[in-house]
């Protein structure tokens, strides 16, 4: 691996990614909250100057970006995208872990928050969080590359490692045209978001904010009761079709929309991802009849449904107040999370479903032995390679929640507490149960628990594995700044 | 007429065999044995590439010539059509066994254009048509259908327990709504009369209207119910055998098992059907067909490319229990040998093809609508011209290797008695011996 070549993108990304401080200045000056202005300056400033300085000493870099690069780059583009997203919340007083937390929580799309006081913390500030959401809702170099056609060398590994799901989806033979299409439709579905939920009686500044959060599956709510702080059914409703839709595959959705609705109907990830939904809004639904003498309504378990399953983490009621029963259907679509190439996080609707269908061959292998049994999606055969990729993925998923999980309650939490919490930021759900259920926050958990819970938002969102390769030994030590040859010549 | 064969293996010598009494024929094949084996047919054989236009000269093409492209090879069979027309040959006829380029755009004309291919014939499409509507109908060992399915053609072999044997045709009533007409024993087929007996052993053909036939099967095979899954075991994943897995793997009645011994082209396989179970294994392994369990198939196919091993499976499968094995033997002289040691059902990769391609010579006015028992006996659409005078069918004066089995009248199917009169107009569907073909034409030009 040659650094060089890593940070020369990096340092591209950084220096981008200093513009989008503008935009909470822009909300700062409307509202004349002048005192977090300058934070937004800083960091506008530490991007922008880092990102020069990174592109001046790598102005040598190659022409090429190896695979491990790449999935360098990825890693290490949003984990110093939330560093310096974090500087923000630093000023505006919050502590060092705590505001890397929430920008954290902001880029990766979680909508897990650390802010118990909803009253002092600007709008400018609100926006800025909400935006992070949205920017890294979709992914923040899909972007870059689709504003940036130009932009770099190994566009197609970087858009492959950061959208790391077992299919890769093409709209058009080239990815940065691929990228733009994705990112015109995810703008356009926020517009279309942020019309209807003004037009539904939420003020403006509101359903700006939601708009960025709720088409990113983030969850972050400027309102101290998330949604249910507006009490307006049809609002609900309104946010339960573009959870959906932020939780369906985005390529899918852009098909339809060229004039193919067929393909909905015919896509297998797209009917387990409906028939999902279905049963588990029944199975809540009546569990909650059952359990809760009749607390839900449709509604309420249709939102709440959607919320868990596409990773959004809004919440319409305070879920963390219901039976465990009902609770552990909540629990249950953490594990799952949206369809691949979408908004949504966690592990995946269409991972289920291959793991699913690789298990009942093997089953089936049994009875016959000599069979040819592959796992086909689509009527198309998957290779070997894929299911091995999903199990792996699906091993230090789980591992990885173990860890966290274990660490978490380890210091100090409970077992309801720790494992919500952990998977909530493994698949970047947001809230859990117990101390960090919807109306909570992560606040009260120890320092030690929120580094584990930003390392986990951090792995989860980029699927584990990209993390997980570059931690491998073996990349640690072949790690060079430039190629051989120019060492030696230096 | 001059006819050129591109290819003298066992298709072409079929073709020569049956076309070189009445016309002149050449055949052009690369390989210097091919001489001996066509010594004993009057065709003039050139040893060289039918690719090649001194070749075809050398065979004597010229206006009048059809030019029939039967080798093994695709490509060859097209360039020599193209090459036969560009010589000028009136009609070339082009074996294939691929379906790639059958769907270019533009269809038949594209190939006419482009080609010079008037017609397409495509045997291992054909024998898997045939082997799906055999399997389709339970029972049969042979079945066809005309007229958009209204009619139906079946063939059946009778048993010692079956109702019909030991009675004259006259004596059997359920035969309401169908005719037998054609009967096949001690390898001889004949149109049988009223007063013909059925004995055990012997193979029949009836053709009538769906209803009818339903109630010949009811009384043939009382215990069948025609909606029962059924589950159909293929061995081999060739042309044929892939084709009619496609085919089969869409019905709903049927569970479909596929065993192909290729790696490769069992991955293909795989990939391709939406059901099916693909066995990766040899066929003719006896521990494989034993540990699958084959025995419980309703239905088992054999079509690997080799008679030899085709045999052998066919045989492993009726040891095993199978009730019904249909089989696809590649050289005719084979057949014979399959039908004697038991196998219900085999089916020849060319018949079809050759006798299309010999109906399509000699044919006339009347059109073929298939071939019965490697082309002993046929059945023909002829239409009754404008200018016939109603008359009964008794007093037709048909050739007595012949029957009417069907009369189509405005739309209407009649299955005729001797009392039912046939006018101009109508369609009549007759079955008769190859050597009875131009009689029964002549009575209705």
């Amino acid at each position: 691996m040659h650094l060089i070549n890593v940070f020369h993108i990096i340092g591209g990304i950084l220096r981008f990614f200093g513009v989008t401080f503008l935009a909470p200045i822009v909300v700062c000056t409307v509202y004349e909250e002048w005192n977090d202005i300058p934070g937004f300056v800083i960091a506008a400033g530490i991007s922008v100057a880092a990102g020069q300085a990174l592109l001046y000493l790598t102005r040598t870099a190659e022409d090429r970006l190896r695979q491990i690069e790449a999935l360098s780059v990825v890693a290490g583009v949003w984990l110093l995208l939330a560093l310096v997203g974090a500087v923000p919340y630093i000023w505006a007083g919050f502590g060092l872990i705590d505001s890397l937390f929430e920008s954290m929580s902001g880029i990766t799309a979680t909508g897990a928050t650390i802010i118990t006081d909803f009253e002092t913390p600007s709008h400018g500030l609100f926006f800025w969080r909400a935006l992070t959401q949205w920017l890294g809702g979709l992914g923040v170099i899909a972007l870059v590359v689709a504003v940036f056609p130009r932009f770099a060398v190994g566009v197609r590994r970087l858009f492959a490692a950061e959208s790391a799901g077992p299919k890769e989806e093409q709209l058009a033979p080239q990815i940065r045209q691929t990228a733009s299409y994705l990112w015109q439709l995810y703008a356009g579905l926020t517009v279309t978001a942020c019309i209807a939920l003004f037009l539904v009686g939420m003020p403006l500044y509101d359903a700006i904010c939601h708009a960025l959060t709720l088409m990113a599956a983030g969850g972050f709510s400027p309102h101290e009761q998330s949604i249910m702080g507006y009490g307006n059914p049809m609002l609900e409703w309104i946010v339960c079709v573009f959870m959906f839709l932020a939780g369906a595959n985005f390529a899918l959705q852009y098909r339809a929309l060229l004039g193919k609705p067929g393909v909905l109907l015919q896509d297998d990830e797209m009917k387990v991802y409906v028939g999902m939904i279905v049963l588990a809004v029944c199975s809540l639904f009546s569990l909650l009849w059952v359990f809760d003498g009749g607390a839900g309504s449709v509604r309420v378990a249709t939102f709440q449904v959607l919320s868990i399953l596409t990773t959004t983490g809004y919440a319409s009621t305070d879920f963390n107040l219901w039976s465990d029963q009902a609770k552990v259907v909540l629990l249950s679509l953490m594990f799952i999370g949206g369809c691949a190439g979408s908004a949504a996080g966690g592990a995946k609707v269409l991972r289920h479903v291959l793991i699913g269908r690789f298990t009942l061959a093997e089953l089936r292998r049994t009875l016959h032995p000599r069979g040819l049994l592959p796992v086909k999606l689509n009527g198309k055969v998957v290779a070997d390679e894929v299911i091995r990729g999903v199990l792996v993925f699906f091993l230090f998923y789980i591992l990885t929640f173990a860890l966290c999980a274990a660490v978490v309650i380890g210091f100090g939490a409970d077992f309801e507490t720790g494992i919500t919490a952990s998977i909530a930021a493994l698949g970047n759900v947001g809230p859990g149960f117990g101390d960090v259920g919807p109306m909570s926050s992560y606040g009260s958990l120890h320092a030690v628990s929120k580094v584990v819970l930003i390392a986990a938002m951090w792995i989860g969102r980029l699927e584990v594995l990209t993390v997980l390769t570059i931690l491998q030994p073996e990349v640690w030590r072949h790690i060079h700044w430039s190629t051989y040859v120019t060492s030696r010549r230096r | 007429m001059h006819i050129i064969i591109i290819g003298g293996d066992a298709v072409g010598y079929s073709l020569a065999k049956a076309l070189a009494t009445q016309h002149e024929v050449a055949v052009v094949d690369p390989n210097p044995q091919c001489v001996n084996r066509f010594s004993d047919l009057d065709v003039s054989v050139i040893t060289g590439r039918g690719t090649n236009p001194d070749r075809l000269r050398q065979a004597g093409i010229t206006s009048d010539s059809l030019l029939i492209a039967a080798t093994s090879l695709d490509e060859v069979n097209i360039v020599a059509c193209s090459l036969g027309s560009q010589l000028g040959a009136s009609q070339t006829i082009c074996f294939v066994s691929k379906e790639d380029f059958l769907h270019a755009p533009g269809g038949t004309q594209h190939l006419k254009e482009h080609f010079g291919i008037d017609h397409i014939v495509w045997p291992d499409a054909q024998l898997a048509s045939a082997m799906e509507r055999v399997i389709n109908v339970y029972g049969a060992i042979n079945a066809d259908t005309f007229a958009g399915g209204r009619v139906q053609l079946v063939e059946f072999l009778l048993n010692d327990v079956s109702p019909l044997i030991n009675r004259s045709l006259a004596q059997v009533s359920s035969l309401g709504g169908v005719v037998l007409v054609a009967l096949k024993r001690d390898n001889k087929t004949t149109v049988p009369h009223g007063e013909t007996v059925l004995l055990s052993g012997d193979k029949i053909v009836l053709m009538g209207t769906q209803e009818g036939m339903q109630r010949v099967r009811d009384d043939l095979l009382p215990a069948h119910r025609d909606d029962a899954i059924q589950l159909v075991t293929i061995i081999g994943g060739g042309d044929v055998g892939f084709r009619l897995a496609q085919q089969l793997d869409k019905s709903d009645g049927i569970r479909l098992q596929v065993i192909e011994e290729n790696q490769r082209r069992a991955e293909l396989l795989a990939q391709s059907l939406k059901n099916g179970l693909v066995l990766r294994g040899d066929g003719t392994d006896l521990e494989l067909l034993e540990s699958e369990d084959i025995g419980r198939s309703d239905v088992l196919v054999s079509v690997i490319g080799n008679d030899e091993r085709n045999l052998l499976a066919s045989l492993l499968g009726r040891q095993l229990g199978v009730d019904r094995v249909v089989t696809r033997v590649s050289h005719p002289s084979n057949l014979r040998l399959f039908e004697r040691v038991g196998i219900d059902v085999v089916l020849s990769a060319h018949g079809a093809a050759v006798a299309s391609i010999l109906h399509q010579i000699d044919g006339g006015r009347a059109s073929l609508l298939t071939v019965l028992e490697e082309g002993e006996a046929r059945v023909l659409d002829i239409p009754v011209p404008g200018n016939f005078s109603t008359s009964l069918v008794s007093d037709l004066g048909l050739p007595n290797e012949s029957v009417i089995g069907t009369v189509l009248r405005d739309g209407k199917v009649i299955v005729p008695r001797g009392e039912d009169d046939v006018r101009a107009g109508d369609h009549l569907l007759v079955c008769c011996t190859a050597s009875a073909v131009t009689d029964v034409r002549d009575l209705f030009s």
